[in-house]
């Protein structure tokens, strides 16, 4: 049997995010959306991370960058990452040259974050010098390269506005920019929401194909499981601000261990199967008003609740380098 | 029961004035929406699936072919008479987040409609009440919590769910649902698709689904047919699982492919297909419209244009042995039928890991 293997003792990871709360102040007092997240991305590895809307993904992610929007603050914790230090410590200069240089981040709805009013090439030079590249001729030779490595006619798309350019286009755009700047952690948003499966398929395969050819750490945020579960080696599951089950994907989605990601895995319109096993998840996902504040959160929905899950929060336990956060389930014999 | 003919329609270009070219969005289509039936077209962006919806709920002119509703020509009608037709088919939008009136609340979202229904058949006063009551039981929702309620205090399931509901506001006898679970949560997707199945039964509609997501369509019901549609023409069509088991068109075969398979539980199908090229409205092949991009494509695929044809033995090319035999897959669903002129069925889908 694996000796457990804590995150704090796990080796190789570019990007270390410990005991992070992040909490948004509402006339009710500080609601935390992100709640004691620990969680690690291995460096080399892509990471998912899947969870149902308002549970506190996009929130997490960017706390990576120390961008949380106020009224939101990160109220306790730190994020490591490799060559950046404590990233929750840096301010203003040293903050903006991380974002780009050290992490690449393409954002939600990326297909409509171009300025439609600029050609791309003069969006990707405006970049450039807001990091301080003179060099405009270096700068487009080496977007030109990586559009052509996405498939895309980079000349055409340099004299694009976003308007004539197609959903999957847009999307492969904004992973150039987030790249551009030789970032080694890449953070998608839901990068392939609003795609057609075919569309979908090729931004997957650009994405897992970038991702080994640069030696990138990359993080991918997504609300679709066989998302996740086609391109990440680990995943994570988050439900009402914490990380509720996290593990190699495989691990995870053949052993699900906590019953929010047993209910998500049984919730899934699947082409292959029975779909008469199909179950809806009941009830309603939790906003920061109706997160319990005491106790288990994923309580009030869960078929497995005992009266014990709603006086204490369940801690993490770990089977190998797979961890779950439920009193029930832990005395299941695997 | 709705019957289409060769429906075509084809939109002015954009563009510069010299490069400006006809949009040819739907080349004639031929389907048929039975009474209680469960009916999805399936495609990808700018395939024409879309323009094809709103041509059955009346927003949109057709050019070619015909419409037929309940034994009606649609073409042989002024546009005021054929108002009372498209009544019958109700849209039911793509993003519930806009589809609401956000300074309305959803008692008098609903309620609007139904007075105008109450006023055309002369029903009683306290009829809007309880049909307001009765339709959001019929959709799952509870009237004492939504109906004083705003859109915006709505989850997005919940929105769609209401959505729906006021589709069913004026008696429709076909509802058409625009890729209706696309913008929600996948955990709240099946909901809303075993909700559309049981309205078939309990509401009496049929449905008409459009979306790019294959899998979606395997939860409308077993008896339901698929249309794959490709740049304005169908290319495949039958039953959706006897097309989901035996695709035969390379087109359908790429879309089943791109679907995402899942680590540790799945294992992909072995014959995946890529579509070798974008899709570029731009160009007109002489021949077959799928060859550009056809990774199967032989030489004569330029030359003509295939017509959707059954073969007679219906096992197509090299059917995979122990497939099942072409009667089993949903008895009483629709003939399988391809528009190829090299069939082949692949394995591409993929198969639960033992």
């Amino acid at each position: 049997m694996a000796a457990p293997v804590k995150p704090e003792t796990a080796t190789g990871a570019a990007v270390r995010v410990r005991d992070l709360t992040v909490a948004f102040r509402t006339q009710e007092g500080p609601l935390p959306a992100v709640s004691h997240v620990n969680l690690d991305l291995v460096r080399g590895q892509i990471t998912g991370l899947v969870g149902e809307s308002g549970s506190g993904k996009s929130t997490l992610a960017l706390a990576l960058l120390n961008a949380v929007p106020a009224p939101g603050q990160v109220v306790e914790g730190a994020v490591e990452i490799d060559g950046v230090g404590d990233v929750l410590a840096l301010r203003r200069g040293a903050l903006r040259k991380m974002r780009g240089a050290d992490i690449g981040y393409v954002f939600q709805a990326s297909q409509n974050s171009l300025n439609p009013l600029k050609r791309v090439g003069k969006l990707l030079l405006d970049l450039g010098r807001s990091h301080g590249l003179r060099d405009g001729r270096a700068l487009i030779q080496q977007s030109k390269a990586l559009l052509a490595d996405m498939g895309l006619d980079a000349t055409r798309v340099l004299s694009s506005y976003q308007h004539e350019l197609s959903g999957g286009m847009r999307q492969r755009v904004g992973i150039v920019f987030a790249l551009l700047l030789n970032a080694h952690v890449l953070i998608l948003d839901e990068p392939t929401t609003a795609l057609d499966m075919l569309s979908q398929a090729q931004v997957l395969e650009i994405i897992r194909r970038i991702h080994a050819e640069r030696h990138l750490t990359t993080l991918i945020i997504s609300h679709d499981m066989s998302v996740i579960g086609d391109l990440a080696d680990r995943m994570a599951v988050m439900y009402a601000g914490r990380v509720v089950e996290e593990g190699p994907t495989a691990s995870v989605l053949a052993c699900p261990r906590h019953p929010y990601t047993r209910a998500l895995l049984a919730a899934m319109p699947r082409i292959t199967g029975d779909t008469a096993g199909a179950r809806a998840l009941p009830g309603r996902p939790p906003d920061l008003m109706s997160i319990p504040r005491r106790g288990c959160v994923f309580e009030p929905r869960c078929p497995l609740a005992t009266p014990a899950c709603l006086d204490d929060e369940p801690p993490d336990t770990y089977t190998g380098d797979h961890r779950f956060a439920c009193f029930v389930t832990a005395g299941e014999t695997q | 029961m709705i019957t289409a003919q060769g429906i075509a329609r084809t939109f002015p270009g954009r563009g510069s004035m010299l490069r400006r070219e006809p949009v040819r969005a739907l080349r004639g289509i031929d389907f048929t929406i039975p009474d209680h039936g469960a009916v999805s077209f399936i495609g990808e962006s700018g395939c024409g699936k879309t323009t094809l919806g709103r041509i059955l709920c009346g927003f949109e002119e057709f050019d070619g072919g015909d419409l037929i509703i309940d034994g009606q020509s649609m073409k042989a009608l002024r546009s005021r008479d054929r108002a009372q037709y498209f009544r019958r088919i109700q849209m039911i939008h793509q993003d519930p987040y806009s589809a609401l009136n956000p300074t309305r609340t959803i008692g008098q979202i609903l309620g609007d409609p139904l007075h105008l229904r109450a006023r055309q058949t002369g029903a009683a006063a306290g009829w809007v009440r309880d049909r307001r009551a009765e339709l959001l039981g019929l959709v799952g929702l509870d009237p004492d919590y939504v109906l004083p309620r705003y859109p915006h205090m709505l989850s997005g399931g919940m929105r769609q769910r209401v959505v729906i509901a006021r589709a069913l506001t004026v008696d429709p006898e076909v509802l058409v649902a625009d890729e209706a679970v696309s913008m929600i949560d996948v955990s709240l997707r099946l909901g809303i698709l075993q909700l559309l199945q049981g309205l078939r039964a309990k509401a009496g509609v049929s449905l008409l689904f459009i979306t790019h997501d294959v899998a979606t369509a395997r939860y409308l019901g077993p008896d339901g047919e698929l249309y794959v549609i490709y740049r304005g023409m169908v290319v495949e069509h039958g039953g959706t699982d006897a097309i989901i088991r035996h695709p035969t068109h390379p087109y359908t075969q790429c879309l089943l492919s791109a679907i995402p398979v899942l680590r540790g539980i799945e294992e992909p199908g072995p014959d995946r297909l890529i579509p070798l090229a974008p899709l570029d409205e731009r160009t007109q092949p002489p021949g077959c419209l799928f060859e550009p991009r056809c990774p199967q494509a032989a030489a004569d695929c330029r030359a003509a244009v295939p017509e959707l044809t059954q073969r007679a033995d219906a096992s197509p090319g090299s059917a995979s042995p122990g497939s099942a035999s072409p009667g089993s897959a949903s008895p009483g669903s629709a003939s399988h039928e391809w528009a190829c002129l090299h069939p082949e069925t692949r394995s591409v889908v993929a198969t639960v890991a033992s």
